[in-house]
């Protein structure tokens, strides 16, 4: 089964085949239903050609989030963070969250239905499949 | 029942001694079969790390299509058909989830998210944590007839103890409010058989009949699992940053910062 299949909604707008990793600064964390948002600005580390852009960053609610270990005020602005995440396939700086890493280096996922980052969030490189991040 | 489990419990307390022989395995169950109160998830859950072993109680079977009459068959194929392509396409078609629209009945017992019930002598109450769902199932009570029953999400329920079955009724559930995006009419009936099937498992048993659009019944069942010492979180569907396009009908994602 699809991991869309498993969501309340469908996750086909991002692309989860090419996810890419960012890391940059926060400007904003919005703690609410049906959604929480990252405002990032960020970029991709490796890439010496990236700008950086101000990514809106879908993540899971709060009552997931809160169930995988989240907690509401560990993201703040202005925090330094690297995000691996599913870009909008319209190239639009949006994307899906799949997996977060905190100034503290404390790593979270998004909930089961958004499903796992297939690049490391420590260098990008790709995972092998089915790997457990 | 509850005098026989006292003494169960009792004698497990105090030991029995070495050389008596086993008393006989006790028929009563060890759980109040008429309790549903507490919290619960959706059984099995679709997430590996769940927390759940799956292998406890059997997991029900895929849920069928609507056996709609074939002048609504065509249509709903069709729609499935659309659906798949745009998801395929990577263009997914906004839902009522986009517009912060709650499920209401039957697809809210689906429980997407935790459920909590609470219940009395003359009312079982289920909230859904998504969209803050809340049905009021009256025990004991008289369903209006369909034409003075107002529609709704959750349309009316009434709820009678049937042994250890709590068989509920509910009807009038609005026209635009559609599982699995089966069109109904004002007759539909939801039947639903809910049992305790241990101290931390309950299923329920749905049955929804529509003289107009089905064929006949149309069967499925849920099951859930305790989950213990949950406190429900609130869910206010407060800013949707997908959107439905105005054109296209597609989910877009808002981006407030270009």
């Amino acid at each position: 089964m699809s991991t869309a299949a498993l969501a309340h909604h469908s996750f086909a707008m991002f692309d989860g085949e090419h996810q890419l990793r960012l890391t940059g600064k926060v400007t904003e964390f919005t703690w609410q239903n049906p959604h929480v948002y990252i405002q990032l600005e960020g970029k991709d580390p490796q890439d010496p050609k990236a700008k950086v852009r101000t990514w809106t960053i879908e993540c899971a609610n709060p009552g997931i989030l809160n169930r995988a270990g989240w907690k509401f005020n560990m993201i703040k602005k202005d925090d330094q963070i690297t995000v691996v995440v599913a870009p909008l396939r319209t190239g639009e700086p949006g994307a899906l969250l799949k997996q977060v890493k905190l100034a503290d280096s404390r790593i979270f996922g998004n909930g089961g239905p958004a499903g796992l980052p297939n690049i490391s969030i420590e260098d990008g490189k790709p995972l092998p499949a089915g790997a457990k991040p | 029942m509850k005098r026989q489990l006292g003494s169960l419990i009792l004698a497990a307390l105090l030991g029995a001694p070495a050389c008596a022989p086993k008393p006989p395995v006790a028929a009563v169950p060890t759980f109040d079969t008429k309790d549903f109160g507490g919290t619960w998830d959706r059984y099995p859950l679709p997430t590996e790390n769940s927390g759940q072993d799956p292998s406890v109680v059997p997991r029900p079977e895929p849920i069928p299509p609507p056996p709609l009459k074939p002048e609504f068959k065509d249509a709903w194929d069709a729609e499935q058909k659309k659906i798949a392509a745009a998801n395929a396409a990577g263009e997914p078609i906004a839902t009522g989830y986009t517009h912060c629209i709650p499920d209401g009945m039957p697809a809210m017992m689906m429980a997407m998210f935790p459920m909590e019930v609470l219940q009395t002598q003359r009312q079982v109450t289920i909230i859904q944590e998504a969209y803050n769902q809340v049905r009021r199932i009256y025990v004991d009570d008289t369903l209006p007839a369909v034409e003075d029953a107002e529609p709704g999400f959750w349309g009316h329920s009434a709820g009678k103890w049937e042994g250890n079955d709590f068989v509920v009724e509910t009807i009038s559930i609005k026209d635009n409010v559609r599982f699995r995006n089966a069109p109904h009419s004002a007759a539909m009936r939801i039947h639903e058989r809910m049992r305790m099937i241990d101290a931390d498992h309950f299923e329920n048993e749905v049955t929804v009949e529509d003289p107009e659009y089905l064929t006949g019944p149309w069967s499925w069942k849920w099951v859930y699992q305790r989950r213990p010492n949950y406190k429900m979180y609130e869910y206010v569907c407060e800013d949707n940053r997908e959107y439905a396009d105005p054109v296209t009908g597609k989910a877009r994602l808002r981006i407030d910062h270009k």
